[in-house]
């Protein structure tokens, strides 16, 4: 259980996030949504513990901020892959807060193979992490966050740079998590994928937090279409499932 | 698979695995070792050097115990100290940030030890040219300190930090340049200096400076597993449990201690904390700190076959060691630069 209240960030003078409150549930998936520069990022990092802010933010009662014994792991939305080491020596490095830094304990072999198979990166894990293409990138980024078994995942946009196929069976392997009883937070630009996975939508405009709760309820809420400045349209399938476009007028 | 197959796999000499590595290049660096302390004006074979070391001093005559003991033992000792110490700390320089060209001069220590060389010799007449090494190494020091300090943030901003270690630096040599303008007759010595010298290697000098470089050393050790947190962002870093900041922190504290005393031992002796490196990374084409150890060992090694090259190429007469590390390095380092190229 993540408890905020009262959370601003403020920084050269501008308010980045703004008085936010909101609980966040233990083995649920929160998807934050906002336009550009609404501060998704910052809170992530806020939950992160490495942004320093006004308020409260807990994790299971502890603080966040520089507590470094919480095992949350982070995939960021434009990563710095490094060159010079291979795929599985860079999914492994995920495992260094459990096993430590440059040991790869015999039991965690087959659990890296595994996350490597499921993340469809097997086949390639000899080759050089630089030079992946930017979904298989992507798929390292997250590999990485899975090998290290968090509490609390945080993901910036994670299938940003993935093709369908690729956006559905890294979605899919996310939502497995939370059988696990893992929390997931993550941002999406897509609020189609976010509305069919997350189980809580949160919105997010210039730092304020419009509404947070169940994701059929935020998806037919007005706040939604406020957030985007009445740009999109929310169709509602025979499904019951929604689909978000932007307006016409607006392409 | 198809698409795989045409992608080149990670080559198999890291299948070495580290310890196979250091292993590899201790045994090259033993070699070169008894290289340095066999060739010179006076040749000594290997099987006396051999026994002179297991205490069968039969054979030797005294002035070959004075050569290996009192001249090449010290003098290849400190070529190894000094060559560990400035790729090691090169290496440390690259990691912490990220960039491939930093070298352990990065942040003024060359110019500040230059300075603090200048001061001493400029005082001469006081006596105080023995202490030409606590100058040096104060000079680095205090160059560095003051590049942190008035960076502001420490590594809040590696650029800021670069760019007043550059500033600090351009100061410094424009101390040191005014002063050798006062003191033409420095032009020289001042000079041989910052092209490095291991003339100088004596035993006082070889323990004092091993132990600076051997704590630095361990330090950088202890931490090169956690280094390699640094090849993710700052943010992956502290989810993965480490504080990236203090690890920058202490690994370049360690590495400029390293550097400085290498400075106050030997002079300035470039090239070797970039091409050493590179070399080794060109060669097992991994990047991660774990190498570290083996950076040091071939550093060793490249300025011990070095400081042989620079006192037997012109023997009698001795080059400045700066001159083949350089003359050396620099060629072998675009071989490897280029193998990678058309690697890649």
């Amino acid at each position: 259980m993540l408890e905020i209240s009262g959370l601003t960030v403020a920084k050269n003078q501008r308010t980045i996030l703004n008085n936010l409150n909101v609980n966040l549930v233990g083995g649920s998936w929160t998807c934050l949504i906002g336009p550009n520069g609404a501060g998704k990022t910052t809170f992530l990092k806020v939950l992160l513990g490495v942004e320093s802010y006004l308020g409260k933010v807990l994790d299971a009662g502890e603080n966040v901020y520089k507590n470094s014994k919480r095992n949350v792991a982070y995939v960021p939305q434009n990563p710095q892959l490094p060159s010079g080491i291979s795929v599985r020596e860079y999914v492994a490095l995920g495992r260094a807060r459990l096993d430590g830094w440059g040991v790869e304990k015999e039991s965690s072999r087959e659990f890296i193979d595994h996350i490597l198979e499921s993340t469809g990166l097997f086949g390639m894990h000899d080759q050089h992490v630089g030079q992946l293409s930017g979904g298989e990138s992507q798929r390292a980024l997250i590999a990485r966050a899975l090998v290290q078994r968090p509490r609390l995942i945080l993901l910036d946009e994670p299938t940003s740079a993935l093709d369908l196929h690729h956006q559905i069976e890294i979605l899919n392997c996310i939502e497995s998590l939370k059988a696990q009883g893992v929390t997931v937070v993550s941002t999406m630009h897509d609020i189609t994928l976010a509305a069919m996975y997350a189980d809580e939508l949160a919105i997010l405009k210039d730092g304020r937090l419009l509404i947070c709760g169940p994701t059929k309820d935020v998806i037919s809420s007005t706040e939604i279409i406020d957030a985007f400045d009445n740009r999109i349209n929310v169709h509602t399938l025979d499904s019951g499932r929604s689909v978000i476009t932007a307006k016409k007028s607006e392409l | 698979m198809t698409r795989n197959q045409k992608w080149r796999a990670v080559p198999s000499l890291a299948t070495f695995g580290e310890p196979g590595l250091v292993l590899a290049s201790s045994l090259i660096l033993l070699l070169v070792c008894l290289l340095g302390i066999s060739f010179g004006p006076i040749h000594i074979g290997f099987s006396e050097i051999i026994k002179s070391f297991s205490g069968q001093r039969k054979g030797l005559t005294e002035q070959d115990l004075s050569v290996i003991f009192d001249i090449r033992l010290p003098r290849v000792l400190l070529a190894a100290l000094v060559g560990s110490a400035l790729a090691t700390s090169g290496a440390v320089y690259q990691a912490v940030f990220r960039n491939p060209l930093a070298d352990p001069y990065l942040l003024g220590a060359a110019a500040g030890a230059g300075l603090g060389a200048t001061i001493a010799f400029t005082n001469t007449d006081r006596n105080i040219y023995g202490l030409l090494p606590i100058f040096s190494f104060c000079g680095a020091i205090a160059a560095v300190l003051a590049s942190f300090f008035i960076s502001g943030r420490f590594f809040a901003d590696p650029s800021s930090l670069v760019l007043s270690g550059i500033a600090i630096g351009s100061f410094a040599t424009a101390v040191q340049t005014y002063l050798q303008q006062r003191h033409s007759a420095l032009l020289r010595p001042v000079y041989s200096w910052i092209l490095g010298e291991l003339t100088a290697a004596s035993w006082q000098v070889v323990i004092w400076s091993s132990f600076y470089i051997l704590c630095s050393l361990i330090i950088i050790f202890s931490l090169a597993k956690r280094l390699d947190g640094l090849l993710l962002s700052d943010e992956e870093a502290f989810s993965l449990g480490i504080d990236p900041q203090k690890i920058r922190i202490a690994a370049i504290s360690a590495a400029t201690l390293a550097t400085a005393t290498a400075v106050a031992a030997s002079g300035l002796i470039g090239f070797v904390g970039i091409v050493v490196p590179h070399l080794v990374r060109g060669i097992t084409h991994r990047v991660t700190n774990r190498q570290l150890p083996v950076i040091a060992l071939t550093g060793a090694s490249f300025l011990v076959l070095a400081d042989l090259g620079a006192r037997t190429l012109l023997s009698p007469a001795e080059l400045p060691i700066g001159v083949i590390t350089a003359f050396v390095g620099a060629p072998f380092f675009l071989i490897v630069l280029r193998r990678r190229r058309v690697g890649a």
